[in-house]
């Protein structure tokens, strides 16, 4: 199996895994889940982090899975009775988006005044709010992580 | 990305921070934009967009600007 092909592999059984667990698997859970071994999983890991699928921390294991974040963040998504964690409003909304699912981001205000809830029905987005970008597009991958 | 409740909210963290003011979508907008950038990428045949494919993107959704500008 060539580099890319497995890439590919591991990219649509990681996403499946946050799918159905509602949590981002580390390289070795998912080499378990895919029958591959840890080593393969981790260079994908890296090789999907240098193409900017996903975000790696200093382990090599995934930080973002976008628009999963593989830790708790302010942007709560509840869909299918479960609970995600988007890394910004955009990937909270694409949360719903690649889950093709109704839902509600729990979001906060930015500056801190309250919750704001956002609902995702029928295909429609539905709530209070304007979101912003402080950082100009072009520049969004100097930082991903502030971005 | 965040959301604020109104322009007014996004000014008063602007000022809080001395930031500049950055670029606003509607939430229909984002959810737009959501939808079209992250609705596939658990399918096989998914691949990244393109500059050309981002910047089309952004135009049909209205997005246009320096502030959105991808190079």
């Amino acid at each position: 199996m060539s580099d890319a092909d497995l890439d590919r592999d591991v990219r649509v059984a990681l996403y499946r895994s946050i799918e159905r667990r509602a949590d981002v698997p580390r390289a070795a859970a998912l080499a378990g889940e895919m029958g591959l071994p840890p080593e393969d999983v981790r260079a994908s890991f890296a090789r999907l982090g240098a193409g900017r699928v996903v975000v790696l921390a200093s382990d090599g294991e995934i930080l973002m899975a976008n628009p999963y974040s593989a830790a708790p963040t302010a942007f709560p998504v509840r869909a299918r009775g479960k609970w995600y964690f988007g890394n910004c409003v955009w990937d909270a909304l694409g949360i719903l988006a690649i889950l093709a699912s109704d839902g509600v981001v729990e979001a906060t205000c930015g500056d801190g005044c309250g919750p704001l809830t956002l609902e995702v029905r029928g295909g429609e987005v539905r709530g209070e709010g304007v979101v912003h970008f402080a950082v100009p597009a072009r520049d969004w991958w100097k930082d991903i992580v502030f971005t | 990305m965040l959301v604020f409740r109104s322009e007014a909210h996004i000014d008063r963290w602007s000022a809080a921070r001395g930031l500049p003011r950055g670029g606003t979508l509607s939430l229909d907008q984002a959810w737009r934009l959501a939808r079209a950038w992250y609705a596939t990428k658990a399918v096989p045949e998914w691949r990244r967009p393109s500059v050309d494919e981002a910047e089309a993107l952004f135009a049909s959704l209205g997005i246009a600007g320096p502030f959105w500008a991808l190079r």
